[in-house]
């Protein structure tokens, strides 16, 4: 198929789109019109699309613009809830990580200082121990004040890890 | 980014304020009359289903509603009105077979037994059934809205340098169609 629009086109089509076509056109054009299969066919269709368009437009049944109007807020606010909820979930879910594994750390530490229901821990081969007792100071590995340290600081870095998660998903 | 800007009244249940909404609810309702026989004469005629008309053109304006954007006035909201639309149709052919728009039969996508009896007077209905949706689409946008190739690109993500070409043949199609079946033609 050839691609030869004729460069009368424009001149039809602003007639047609004014709904002047054919009071306002002169018989020079008209012709033209009649002449040239380009200039024919697109007479041919807009007018058929005008037409269409008319009378699909007097069938539509419109609803009511409230209804709408409503759902559309509701929808808009249930994004916004789960677009603040996104960052949220991710720093809970980072902060249980942190937690289970301090907590697993804990069990390690502990079951090397005498907790025999936990002693079987102690047994693990050494590459799978941790040696945290190296962490903090021989004052408080040797009593049990390391306890006392040890869980607050690990909630802290828990809760901090969390906040920093979000924070940052949130900038996002 | 403040909670306030991020969740409006979401927790509170208080009414959305003005200030943060594209156009309040007056300014909506007048869109709305405005835009919405042609919307859904778009919707009705390129999808042959006055029913899914109905559907598509109230989640079009819900969804023109949900989307945070910028108040650029009316004739920018039409376009994008109209490119949700586009994209739900769209969504809405592909879904059943899983295949590209392209590749389903004219047949398959013809227009409804029941659009089929509401066009049975009108001259343009049977031949539109008999095109692909895409040339539906750019013949309604071209023709029946009055759209250039810039925004009709713009509606239906198709590049600007190929809407005048698609649009060229699909318009000798459909006045081939046309012509077959009013062979005596119109008066020009």
């Amino acid at each position: 198929m050839s691609f030869s629009p004729c460069n009368r086109e424009k001149e039809v089509a602003e007639l047609l789109a004014r709904g002047q076509w054919p009071q306002a056109c002169t018989p020079e054009l008209r012709a033209h019109a009649r002449a040239c299969r380009s200039c024919g066919d697109l007479v041919a269709v807009i007018l058929a699309f005008q037409s269409a368009r008319a009378q699909a437009a007097s069938a539509a049944k419109l609803g009511a613009p409230g209804a709408l109007w409503w759902r559309g807020q509701l929808r808009r606010r249930n994004a916004a809830v789960e677009r603040v909820g996104r960052p949220i979930l991710g720093a809970q879910i980072f902060a249980l990580c942190i937690c289970a594994l301090a907590a697993a750390a804990l069990a390690v530490s502990q079951a090397r200082h005498g907790l025999h229901w936990l002693a079987w821990l102690a047994q693990l081969p050494q590459p799978l121990s941790l040696h945290l007792d190296a962490l903090w100071p021989f004052s408080l590995s040797s009593s049990g004040a390391g306890l006392l340290v040890l869980i607050p600081v690990l909630a802290t870095l828990a809760l901090l890890s969390g906040l920093v998660v979000y924070l940052a998903s949130e900038k996002q | 980014m403040s909670w306030e800007s991020v969740l409006p009244n979401a927790l509170s249940g208080g009414a959305p304020r003005a200030a943060e909404l594209p156009m309040d609810s007056d300014a909506f309702a007048g869109f709305y009359e405005r835009s919405a026989r042609s919307l859904w004469a778009y919707l009705a005629r390129v999808s042959g289903d006055p029913a899914l008309a109905d559907d598509f053109a109230q989640e079009s304006y819900v969804r023109y509603l949900a989307a945070a954007r910028p108040d650029e006035g009316e004739v920018a909201g039409r376009r994008y009105l109209f490119r949700i639309a586009t994209n739900l149709l769209r969504d809405h052919w592909r879904r059943p077979r899983q295949a590209s728009i392209e590749e389903i039969p004219e047949e398959f996508l013809a227009a409804s037994a029941t659009s089929a009896q509401a066009d049975s007077q009108a001259v343009l209905g049977p031949a539109l059934a008999q095109l692909r949706p895409r040339d539906r689409q750019l013949l309604w946008l071209a023709y029946a809205e009055g759209y250039s190739h810039r925004e009709i690109a713009e509606v239906t993500g198709l590049a600007a340098a190929s809407i005048r070409l698609l649009l060229f043949r699909a318009r000798r199609k459909i006045a081939r169609l046309l012509r077959e079946q009013n062979p005596k033609g119109g008066e020009l």
